[in-house]
């Protein structure tokens, strides 16, 4: 079962998921270790794959652009500075820009135009929404693949005691409503940190930790699914007779078993935390310095009439990062799968 | 009165803008013409009118009964406590007064001046002061009941008047500046709840309640306006915190429901009997306010013209769709000049006068009322004076010598004369409202000014109103600041309630911790003037503290557009208050 | 059967008993003063350091938090008596204290405003199912054709764009650009006062909803359903000569209606506990407005209830489809 690309009311857990373990959950991709290298397979069918192909591209290119935000900037000369609205903003036009789109030709100073009211310059934000996104989508995704992970070896290979509270910590988490639980934590980050002065880091770190804690369930269930089943194949039973070690059971035989499972969980986040980290900054969560897409999207929701541009640009972007990780996710599950055709 | 509305702290000053609309000229204040450049209306001064004592108000032409009007009010959190003693914000008292509870006197508009003027509410006329204004008498108006059915009794009068001495119970209320300095004993007495005594200095004589001043007070009949200074049932049933959150009606509405932030329901009150009412009607079923409203969906709304938004008022319009509003709205869009000063007010004991000076230079007035939505020059019209345009006695004077304008190499200069350089720059900490959009905007741009200007900025993002910082001297984050705000609006048109409320040592808004003696004496001064000279008597005061101290910037005179639907009838703003004049709307039937 | 139900249903207590500990510790730690916005509010914004020590002692915050964690537990069950500042009020069973903001009872409340969750989560979840399964089932049926491709691409980016713009998007054009008559009037009037005006005011709340989360069982129904169709059982049923039709309706769809139950059983749950989105733009007074409102004004007692109340429906809901899925699948035997 893949993870759904978004939620579509975030008060909710980030997957969908269902709690407690039951018949519902369980091993998916019985299958997915036969054959000599399946990894192999996998990479050589994705890279006839034209479509995950692109997609791969355009995850790149959004990774690149987010590494080399700053550069990228200097490049356009362009900056997230302030700058002083007067002579740049139509006063009585609704504070409408006076240079650039939407009344006006292509600036190329300023390609993406400038924003409505402060004149900022929106390549720049945009570049640095690009940023926030990726940084948080991915910090978010390998913190909670890394615990997600663990816990899921531990559990599947300790069982009993060790399984049961980690289960039971599983279901607890799926059960919290998660936007709520955002909702909370972040006026308590502002009181207590508003005044450091490396509050945006902070924030950024604290929604980081936010969506790593309510989205490494699912990967935690699935790795425990197939830890028990693997658990009782003859090369584990073997290397156990042998006496090898817990540790190097687990990390010299179990994970490299395990590649496939994670590897799909890990590129169907992705896109989750993405979407999440606008859907939070969209209600004035998380980040509020301006430099995320969510927040340009609230901001210009105001302008969808008058000024469609400055709306068009961070939601292209997300629909745009969204789409291409959710294809390349599907591609990839699908290329592990020896079930699926294309 | 202050603003409920800290969120956006603009600024402004010089003294292109306020020739063309100098206060006072009466006449023709609300709806204008449909186009650009319509000019804009002051606040009209604001006249007694003792004549208007019987009920029941002025017919309405064309009013029908019936109908249900929902008010909007985008980016306003409203009051937090219907509790009358407290009631000192515009949006608090503008629908409460109107509406629910009734005091001594009313505001009430002049269908044939089109003015706001003062009239007898709950008494039965203006008042009757004696010769030094150090007694006043008023009578109550008989068959006035509350919600509940019961009469309203004289005890009930005085000793909701002696509520508003309780500075422990009701310490943000209006009582704490005019009840405490100006009633008998209001230093002293710590009112009904705190101390447990009864106050002597209300006696009740028949219908007769006579209220004893420890001074001249002659501004009393325009205080008895404020809902605080009505009728509170007798002993605990009227006790704080609980009474706050439903008190008694005696108005045409009364309270359904009230969700603090989020919405406030009205439905008609049958006990009030318009016959006893001067000022108010009772036309619609209900009425809703929506608290904190979306600002683009409320203008969305009003602009759609679809059936939703027929019976819907709304007192706030984005910049976004000024145009489109004054275009496509016509008359429905309605600019009210309130009586109303923004100001920032950098913390007195920790800077000094040319540092000040350099700060009213380094604001960045017009680009952060741009960031913070609002349109120069119709929502924000440049400051030059404390006391708003349209207030008696209102002086014309530069305190910069020159009109007040954004210029950072000259803050640079005064800033150097003060011994602070790049080296050793002066540090502003201030803090800004987060989860606003605008107000976190609005800030970049205060900050980019004194940036530029050679100041060290530190703005701290807090995530409660910023009274509440600013307020509370207990606060760590207040104690770091040097530079705080103020929105004020004056209680009536007398520089009484501006100067003293917000420059008096210790007085509750006076936020910077503006402290001089010699100054405070001349304000208790002027009360004691003859009651023609006190007008032009607070206007040299006022200039008077801005050229010899400079204590406070002002950087805004605020203006409001409201706009309505095509289903309501007669609508007006009111500028005695700055809010829409809730009293005499109805809606037109279909 | 029954053992399993009584199995689960202990572990969920356990969980909520969790959530609503975590929940409390966190309003109890996490704020540097706890008892400041009761206070602020209360005295207007005036809350001295005196008066705050009144309010942090009688609400109990210079305790131990356990004997507090236990008062309000018994509260729940038995109703309690809460004493601030001086004013008693009782509270009844199930007491979850009294709202800050409008200092009625949090239980009373939240029944109010439950019909309006109620009516909005099933409306739209009917049609997630009503509009998603049969798009995805004729999307499977017609594999690799290019109305598969354009459907599945279409919904793609669809389920891309944030939901919230979406919905936003869906209230401007409907009720402002196009003012579609009947849609226009969005908000929630009582089933039980006037059932027409019910429905007209949430249609368009129900449709957003619907249309955004179908794409997710476009996307299910067919994936299912294409796996259903693989199978061996229905290779054979073809083998046999029965009909498209009744191979896919009748077997196929079987089949792949039993994850899609899984998700539709979580997904009723989490629009249960509230549809802060649609409520906020569509302006419906549920309990997800309500958890918005409360966590804006610190109001903890609402938060805790609104809380505690989407763990009990999360878990309700999960054992729920454990049990269909159960009648659905004959091999799945619950244990």
């Amino acid at each position: 079962m893949s993870l759904p690309p978004v939620s579509t009311e975030t008060l909710g857990h980030l997957s969908d998921e269902p709690v407690d373990g039951g018949p519902a959950g369980g091993g998916k991709g019985k299958g997915s270790i036969v054959g000599k290298s399946p990894i192999q397979i996998a990479l050589s069918r994705l890279l006839h794959d034209k479509v995950a192909v692109l997609c791969l591209i355009v995850v790149v290119l959004f990774a690149l652009i987010a590494v080399f935000a700053d550069a990228l900037m200097k490049l356009f000369g362009v900056t997230t500075d302030t700058v002083r609205p007067i002579g740049l903003i139509d006063q009585l036009g609704g504070g409408l820009p006076l240079i650039g789109p939407p009344n006006n030709g292509f600036d190329p100073e300023h390609p993406f135009g400038i924003a409505p009211g402060t004149a900022s310059d929106n390549l720049a934000y945009w570049l640095a929404g690009a940023q926030t996104s990726m940084m948080i989508a991915a910090l978010a995704t390998l913190v909670a693949s890394v615990v997600g992970v663990t816990l899921g070896l531990l559990a599947g290979y300790a069982g009993g005691m060790v399984d049961r509270i980690i289960s039971f910590f599983i279901d607890f988490f799926l059960t919290v409503p998660f936007l709520l639980a955002a909702l909370t934590i972040a006026p308590i980050i502002s009181e207590r940190f508003g005044a450091e002065p490396n509050y945006p880091t902070i924030q950024r770190w604290t929604l980081i930790t936010v969506l790593a804690m309510f989205g490494w369930m699912s990967i935690a269930r699935l790795i425990r699914g197939e830890v028990l089943s693997l658990r009782e194949r003859d090369f584990i039973q073997a290397a156990r007779v042998l006496g090898m070690p817990t540790r190097r059971i687990l990390v010299r035989e179990l994970l490299p078993n395990l590649v496939a499972p994670i590897v799909v969980s890990v590129s169907l986040m992705l896109p989750t935390f993405v979407a999440a980290e606008a859907g939070l900054s969209f209600l004035g969560l998380g980040v509020t310095d301006g430099k995320s897409w969510g927040q340009i999207i609230s901001n210009a929701t105001d302008y969808f009439q008058t000024y469609p541009l400055y709306l068009y640009e961070p939601l292209l972007g997300i629909v745009l990062l969204v789409v291409a990780l959710n294809l390349l996710g599907d591609a990839i599950r699908d290329a592990l799968d020896p079930k699926t055709r294309r | 009165m202050r603003r409920s509305k800290p969120l956006a702290l603009l600024v402004g000053a010089s003294m292109l803008t306020l020739a063309a609309c100098g206060g006072g000229d009466g006449g023709d204040n609300n709806g204008g013409a449909a186009n650009d450049d319509r000019e804009y209306a002051a606040a009209d001064e604001i006249v007694k009118n003792p004549d208007r004592a019987e009920g029941p108000a002025y017919e309405i032409e064309d009013a029908t009964e019936g109908g249900d009007i929902t008010v909007y009010l985008p980016g306003d959190p409203g009051p937090s406590t219907l509790e009358p003693a407290e009631g000192w914000s515009v949006t608090g008292n503008s629908i409460q007064q109107a509406l629910t509870n009734r005091s001594l006197t009313q505001y009430a508009r002049n269908p044939e001046t089109g003015g706001m003027e003062l009239i007898p509410d709950l008494a039965t006329d203006l008042g009757t002061p004696n010769e030094d204004f150090t007694e006043w008498t008023f009578t109550l108006r008989e068959g006035v009941k509350w919600e509940n059915g019961k009469d309203i009794t004289p005890e009930e009068l005085a000793f909701g008047i002696s509520r508003t001495l309780d500075a422990e119970a009701f310490p943000s209320g209006p009582g704490t500046e005019y009840s405490r300095h100006y009633f008998l004993d209001g230093t002293t007495y710590e009112g009904p709840y705190t101390s447990g005594q009864p106050y002597k200095g209300v006696e009740v004589n028949g219908r007769d309640v006579t209220i004893k001043m420890a001074e001249p007070f002659p501004d009393m009949d325009w205080w008895g306006a404020f809902m605080a200074i009505g009728p509170a049932p007798l002993g605990e049933a009227a006790a704080p915190p609980k009474y706050g959150r439903d008190p008694l009606a005696t108005g045409p509405y009364k309270i359904e429901s009230f969700t603090p932030t989020d919405e406030l329901v009205l439905v008609k009150n049958e006990q009030w009997d318009p016959a006893t009412d001067p000022g108010r009607h009772q036309y619609p079923d209900s009425y809703t306010f929506k608290f904190n409203a979306d600002p683009a969906q409320t203008d969305q709304i009003l602009l759609s013209g679809n059936t939703a938004s027929e019976t819907v008022i709304s007192t706030d319009l984005d910049s976004v769709n000024y145009q489109k509003a004054a275009s496509e709205l016509g008359d429905r869009m309605v600019q009210q000049s309130s009586q109303c000063t923004s100001f920032q007010y950098p913390v007195y004991d920790k800077t000094t006068k040319g540092v000040r000076q350099a700060m009213a230079l380094a604001i960045d007035y017009e680009a952060s009322w741009l960031a913070g939505g609002q349109v120069p020059g119709v929502t924000r019209v440049p400051a030059n004076s404390i006391m708003p345009p349209g207030m008696a006695g209102k002086p014309d004077y530069n305190p910069l010598g020159e009109p007040t304008e954004f210029n950072p190499e000259k803050a640079k200069e005064l800033l150097a004369e003060e011994g602070y350089d790049e080296s050793n720059p002066f540090k502003i900490v201030m803090i800004y409202y987060e989860p606003d959009p605008l107000a976190v905007k609005t800030n970049d741009q205060l900050v980019r000014g004194f940036e530029e200007a050679g100041f060290d900025v530190q703005a701290i993002p807090v995530q409660v109103d910023p009274y509440d910082i600013w307020l509370d001297p207990n606060n760590a984050t207040n104690k770091k600041l040097t530079l705080r705000g103020v929105n004020w609006c004056s209680d009536w048109p007398s520089g009484l309630t501006m100067l003293p409320s917000l420059l008096r040592t210790g007085a509750v808004y006076n936020t910077g911790g503006y402290s001089n003696p010699a100054i405070d004496k001349k304000m208790d001064e002027i009360s004691l003037l003859p009651a023609e000279e006190q007008a032009d008597a607070w206007g040299a005061l006022d200039e008077e503290i801005q050229t010899t101290d400079f204590p406070i910037i002002p950087t805004a005179y605020r203006n409001d557009l409201f706009t309505h639907g095509t289903r309501i009838g007669n609508f007006f703003g009111d500028g005695a208050i700055g809010a829409p004049n809730y009293k005499d709307l109805y809606v037109i039937s279909k | 059967m029954f053992a399993y139900v009584v199995k689960r249903l202990i572990a969920g207590f356990f969980v909520v008993i969790l959530v609503s500990m975590s929940i409390f510790a966190l309003f109890w730690y996490g704020p540097q003063e706890p008892a400041r916005p009761l206070c602020n509010l209360e005295t207007s914004q005036r809350c001295t350091p005196e008066r705050l020590e009144v309010y942090t002692e009688s609400m109990g915050y210079n305790n131990p938090i356990h004997s507090e964690y236990l008062k309000f537990m018994k509260g729940i069950v038995a109703g309690r008596d809460i004493t601030i500042a001086g004013r008693t009020q009782e509270c009844p069973a199930p007491c979850f204290g009294f709202s800050y903001a409008t200092d009625r009872p949090v239980w009373g409340e939240l029944k109010d405003r439950l019909p309006a969750t109620i009516s909005v989560a099933f409306g739209g979840a009917a049609l997630y199912v009503i509009l998603g399964v049969p798009i995805g089932i004729a999307a499977a049926r017609r594999r690799g054709t290019l109305t598969d491709k354009a459907l599945v691409s279409t919904f793609l980016v669809l389920s891309s764009v944030p939901y919230y713009l979406f919905a936003l998007m869906l209230w401007l054009y409907v009720t402002i650009v196009w003012q579609v008559p009947g849609l226009s009037d969005t908000g929630y009037v009582p089933l039980s006062e006037n059932p027409a005006k019910w429905a007209a005011g949430l249609l368009l709340p129900w449709l957003a909803l619907g249309i955004f989360g179908s794409t997710q069982y476009t996307r299910f129904a067919r994936g299912s359903m294409i796996e259903a169709l693989s199978e061996d059982y229905i290779r054979t049923a073809r083998a046999k000569g029965l009909p498209t039709r009744t191979v896919v309706y009748r077997h196929g769809l079987r089949a792949a209606m039993v994850p899609i139950v899984t998700i539709f059983g979580i997904d009723l749950g989490t629009l249960l506990v509230g549809t802060i989105f649609t409520e906020r733009i569509f302006d419906i007074q549920g309990i997800g407005l309500w958890a918005l409102l409360a966590v804006g004004d610190k109001d903890l007692p609402v938060v805790q209830a609104t809380a505690l109340f989407g763990a009990v429906v999360m878990i309700v809901c999960n054992l729920l489809v454990d049990l269909v899925y159960s009648a659905l699948d004959p091999r799945v035997r619950l244990s």
